[in-house]
């Protein structure tokens, strides 16, 4: 027995060993491999280690790819070894990670955050470096730089996946019926009429999941804002504790309207399952963004559908659709290797190989230099974008987003009233103006 | 004689170091480090933070409704999981005990359920309840089955606890199986001369002889139900709205998504924390008083 265990215990060891040893073995090769198309440049080369963070597990082998033409262009310009160590966490848990690293003061050199979600926060903590007078700046589209920009001006970050988003409809449904997206909220209703007398369910609701019903509040907020006079400066006096949702109150016009001519039991369907519904034509529109495209083109490869803007009110000119970026990649304020940091960033947007990356990637243009053809979808968006219709996301605080969402689903179980939400809605803002004073 | 009683505590020790290194290391230093923090406004990302004494804990109490609100929902939760939890083992434990045959096929089916972790049972019944139970409605025309079973609040609650039953009573059942068979013949032998029925000879002998388990399976039902997360993380979500939001479900929220108030939330653990050891005390001591040896 004894004999046993001495052996196991030696085993184990050995193995653990063993498990040490292969790792190192494969780091070293990964940092070979990036080192190898670099080898042609001469003399006494710098070398650098680069610690990046993105939590795009899904796109390692372009971030790979791409980092690798990095390294070969940064030893043959300056001659100097980059070694990029690049950290993929699962989305779900990258935000836990990375604060945990910031905190500790082990910042990776480069990492990704959420434009409008994170950026504020984490520039008032001072982990973001100016990026202002970086030359990726001037190639960035007047529609995405504002998302990266802070309330005092700077641009912190590179965005790299950016939305446009409204609604999604199913063409053919829409063209069976020689229907158009409506632009007016009356139009919206003869449309609501029109399926309902062909049949056709109208709205798909997803609203198990609660951020699908919160997505209301960017579209109605963000056209109210935009074009109502006494609400443009909505957002800096909600900072401040003055004014209320009430004043947001026709924004349960449209909400009612949905609610009204939806898909049976919302509360139950999260959004795959709503995807998967939405794919199988179980309705013509839903409120969802063209972020589940690839879900639902899974499902049913042969669906046409498009993106329109919400029409929230009968102002036609508030029908428009909502510019966001995500994704986006900031440069640490401690970073050790800036210069290199810095030379990746502006190397994201070069001239010449920007756009097979970001074609790639699957993300839709966000700089001058990128003119590849994006999908159908987000031509449609473009066409709102082009003709003036289309306003940046207005910077709700994440707290209010999902504060909204549980409201709303409460709202539609009948369980709060609309002066409830408001009020709920008021107060979320409020503790977040405490908290992040 | 002192040497050799040092020397056993030492041995001892270094038995459970290995244990108690990663014990004290992952779970201890953490969790005093947690209440630290929790007379702190920290918020998870900022370098500084201040101390604010039991702010924290004053405003969770007083000023906070949908912490208090999920306080009692859990509360609720608690309740009906003792009961019946243990309830249904018992019976379930009584009636394997009882057949003479297959007693191990009844015994591996109850257990199952408990194999699969909480979340994918969780998910699984989610599809029980939005597909499978309507097309039952559908086909066999009985429609009470067709509701609205974890969108509609007034459902949700018999679903969570329908599933954290189905997940839990394998367990306790399994501890009172042993715990019955533990009971001596002769006592329950004695009790049936003595011209006692079999309900007679189960209230007055196998329940005082199975006492101990008792205490042990609604010590683990009330540890484990203050502390439920996953069945409604993955059937509800704390949903629709707050409906069904249970304590831990609250710390979640304030912890990682709203405001991120990491030492608010903090201070939210450690009263989940004072509460379970308060009402685990008081159940320990109240029926370690009840149980008697054979």
């Amino acid at each position: 027995m004894k004999m046993w265990t001495g052996v196991l215990t030696t085993v184990m060891a050995a193995s653990l060993l063993a498990g040490c040893a292969s790792n190192n073995t494969g780091n070293g090769n990964a940092a070979n491999t990036g080192n190898a198309g670099g080898d042609s440049g001469s003399g006494e080369a710098k070398s650098v280690t680069l610690k990046m963070f993105v939590a795009q597990p899904r796109l390692k082998e372009h971030y790979d790819k791409y980092i690798a033409q990095f390294t070969a262009k940064e030893k043959a310009e300056k001659n100097i070894d980059v070694t990029v160590q690049i950290e993929m966490p699962p989305a779900d848990n990258a935000a836990q990670i990375l604060k945990t690293r910031l905190a500790s003061n082990d910042a990776p050199d480069i990492f990704a955050l959420h434009a409008i979600n994170d950026i504020p926060s984490y520039y008032k903590a001072g982990y973001l470096e100016d990026l202002s007078d970086q030359p990726f700046v001037g190639k960035l589209l007047d529609s995405v730089k504002p998302a990266v920009t802070t309330t005092d001006g700077k641009v912190v970050a590179l965005p790299l996946e950016t939305l446009s988003w409204g609604y999604l409809y199913n063409k053919k449904m829409f063209a069976d019926l020689s229907l158009t997206p409506p632009t007016t909220l009356t139009e919206m209703k003869a449309v609501v009429d029109k399926l309902n007398a062909n049949n056709i369910t109208p709205f798909l609701l997803s609203y198990k999941e609660s951020w699908i019903p919160q997505l209301f509040l960017p579209l109605a907020a963000g056209a109210l804002i935009n074009t109502e006079d006494a609400e443009k400066d909505f957002i800096t006096r909600m900072s401040n504790d003055e004014g209320s949702f009430s004043e947001m109150k026709s924004m349960f016009d449209v909400i009612d309207l949905v609610n009204a001519n939806g898909t049976d039991k919302a509360l139950e369907v999260g959004g795959d399952d709503g995807a998967a519904a939405f794919a199988a034509g179980k309705a013509a529109m839903w409120l969802q963004g063209p972020w589940y495209a690839e879900t639902i083109l899974k499902s049913n490869p042969d669906l046409d559908f498009g993106v329109a803007a919400l029409p929230i009110n009968d102002n036609a000119n508030a029908t428009m659709i909502n510019l966001s970026a995500s994704t986006s990649l900031a440069v640490s304020k401690t970073s050790k290797n800036k210069e290199v940091a810095l030379d990746f960033l502006n190397y994201v947007l070069d001239d010449t190989d920007s756009n097979a990356f970001f074609q790639a990637l699957k993300f839709n243009p966000i700089a001058t230099v990128h003119t590849f053809d994006s999908y159908p979808w987000v031509n449609d968006a473009t066409e709102y974008v082009k003709a003036g219709k289309s306003y940046q996301d207005p910077a709700i605080p994440q707290a209010v987003k999902d504060e909204v969402g549980k409201d709303l689903q409460s709202y539609y179980a009948g369980q709060m009233s609309q002066d409830e939400v408001f009020k709920a809605l008021d107060k979320a803002w409020k503790s977040f103006n405490k908290v992040n004073k | 004689m002192p040497t050799k009683a040092y020397k056993t505590y030492l041995s001892l020790l270094a038995f459970t170091a290995p244990a108690l290194i990663l014990y004290a290391i992952f779970l201890l230093v953490p969790t005093i480090g947690g209440m630290y923090y929790s007379f702190t406004d920290w918020n998870g990302l900022n370098r500084s933070y201040d101390f604010i004494g039991l702010g924290n804990f004053v405003e969770a109490l007083t000023d906070d409704p949908d912490f208090v609100n999920s306080l009692w929902f859990t509360l609720k939760y608690v309740l009906f999981m003792i009961v019946l939890q243990n309830a249904i083992a018992l019976v379930l434990a009584v009636f394997i005990e009882s057949r003479k045959k297959s007693k191990g096929f009844f015994r591996t089916i109850f257990f199952m359920p408990n194999m699969i972790s909480t979340i994918i049972s969780a998910f699984m019944w989610t599809f029980v309840f939005t597909q499978v139970l309507p097309q039952i409605a559908e086909k066999t025309s009985m429609l009470f089955l067709d509701q609205s079973w974890i969108g509609d609040p007034k459902y949700s609650f018999v679903s969570i606890l329908i599933v954290s039953l189905w997940n839990g009573v394998g367990y306790m059942m399994i501890i009172y199986l042993a715990a019955l068979q533990g009971v001596p013949q002769s006592l329950k032998e004695a009790a049936i001369i003595d011209g006692a029925n079999a309900f007679q000879t189960f209230r007055s002998v196998t329940m005082p002889m199975i006492t101990h388990a008792i205490t042990i399976c609604f010590f683990l039902t009330l540890n484990g139900a203050f502390k439920v997360f996953e069945v409604v993380f993955g059937l509800t979500g704390g949903g629709p709205g707050r409906s069904t939001q249970v304590i831990t479900m609250n710390i979640y929220e304030e912890a990682f998504s709203n405001n991120f108030r990491y030492g608010y939330a903090s201070a939210k653990s450690v009263i989940l924390f004072v509460i379970i050891l308060i009402f685990t005390l008081v159940q320990i001591t109240v029926m370690k008083r009840k149980e008697v040896e054979a």
